[in-house]
């Protein structure tokens, strides 16, 4: 199972300005130090292994789409956030190579980060193409409906010639779709959202994002720990600090990378991955927030090792 | 888990000890409420001495949240010293030494 990350941002798409890339330049010149290079090859070596992430890559800026590749099979992926426009690139070229023309699509919820991908997804205009979306909404198909209204988008939902169904799941309930075996749980979140853990081959992956954990709710907390329970990676909203999460962003329906760690580390999970990344945070930010909630499991993780990834757009996990 | 306390220049010291986890959170919580409403009474600031706090999960915090939220009500000023670097660095990270007042020692607490 290869877990692919197409959008990590949260709330709305962030884009690099020029002065961004120009502090990252000088950066990287200055760690260089006059040095000379002999070969790109020599160059490369230098970006990956001596500069940091926020001066040699970037997080990204494009909003919550995730894609789980089992080699084989039908496309499943979490969320059509901006990101997945890329994906649909991407999928395209793949459809070119021979791979299967079906999207199974699980939907946390429809908020505008999570759906505005959809209207410029290539495929759903292939009439070979079948898209099965998953979700706990009863309305879901009306929001996407909805998104390619004339007001808000010229090409209506109904000129799309890809054959589109639409699933009811229910937590608590297992279901087998594409060779994994997928369970729901609903979250707290404006207007309901829903996590999914996905099992096949004996690995497991839990998609956990726009979910705030309530601090007076220890049921609760018992009940996704379970969930979460030995996942060989949960993928979790870190938007906020604790602090924020618990006073005036409380409510918004977000939670903090401490809440991450302590739910995951309870649950015995082996990899959390930061998720849903504050908009208003820059690369530097958000690279200093990851190396405080390593150093917070490393305080806390007493019996265990849980390892903190921070997803960036672009990256892979093999489980 | 103990809570030891004494009144020092108008101030409430408590001092718990050991770990405040899952389990000792409640009991940790009713008393903190106890001591507030005694500050409360007094006219007494409320200064929370963690030297011999070992380690506390992000219950204990949310013991501190509600309690600290309850002083603000009630206008009791609430202080808490004597972190160990474990917890001093917990604070940091969860960003609750934006709003908490954190001194090293009781001593430093009492002079804040």
């Amino acid at each position: 199972m290869l877990v692919r990350f197409w959008g990590t941002r949260g709330s709305i798409p962030k884009a690099m300005r020029a002065e961004v890339v120009r502090s990252k330049v000088i950066a990287a010149l200055v760690a260089a130090d006059g040095r000379r290079f002999d070969s790109e090859t020599a160059v490369a070596r230098f970006v990956d292994e001596e500069l940091e992430m926020p001066v040699a890559g970037t997080y990204g800026g494009a909003t919550s789409c995730v894609e789980v590749d089992g080699g084989e099979g039908d496309f499943l992926v979490c969320d059509m956030g901006s990101g997945f426009r890329e994906f649909g690139i991407d999928a395209a070229r793949r459809m070119a190579e021979g791979h299967s023309k079906t999207f199974n699509i699980f939907m946390s919820h429809m908020h505008w980060d999570h759906i505005m991908g959809f209207p410029f997804f290539g495929p759903s205009f292939d009439p070979e193409v079948k898209i099965r979306f998953f979700g706990g909404h009863d309305d879901l198909e009306e929001a996407l409906r909805r998104q390619q209204e004339e007001i808000s988008f010229p090409v209506p939902f109904e000129w799309l010639k890809a054959n589109i169904e639409f699933n009811k799941v229910v937590p608590g309930e297992t279901v087998e779709v594409g060779g994994y075996q997928v369970s729901t749980v609903k979250q707290y979140h404006s207007h309901d959202s829903y996590g999914y853990r996905f099992e096949a081959g004996g690995k497991s992956l839990v998609y956990s994002t726009d979910s705030e954990h309530k601090d007076d709710d220890p049921e609760s907390e018992d009940m996704f720990v379970e969930f979460f329970r030995d996942a060989d990676l949960v993928i979790f909203d870190t938007m906020y600090s604790l602090l924020d999460a618990w006073t005036i962003k409380q409510d918004w329906g977000h939670s903090s990378n401490v809440v991450a760690v302590d739910l995951c580390s309870r649950a015995g999970a082996h990899r959390v991955a930061m998720f849903h990344h504050e908009p208003i945070h820059d690369d530097a930010d958000i690279h200093r927030v990851h190396t405080e909630t390593i150093r917070y499991e490393e305080l806390i993780g007493r019996n265990s090792r849980l390892e903190v990834l921070c997803a960036y757009d672009g990256m892979e996990v093999a489980l | 888990m103990e809570l030891k306390q004494e009144t020092r220049e108008r101030a409430l010291i408590v001092a718990p000890n050991g770990v405040i986890d899952h389990d000792s959170a409640p009991a940790f919580e009713e008393q903190l409420h106890k001591v507030l409403k005694s500050a409360d009474d007094g006219a007494l600031s409320l200064i929370i001495d963690m030297k011999d706090i070992e380690y506390m999960s992000t219950v204990g915090l949310r013991v501190l949240m509600r309690v600290s939220k309850r002083a603000r009500e009630a206008s009791v000023d609430i202080k808490v010293a004597g972190m160990n670097a474990c917890m001093c660095e917990i604070f940091k990270i969860s960003r609750f030494d934006k709003v908490m007042q954190v001194f090293d020692t009781v001593d430093a607490a009492l002079a804040g």
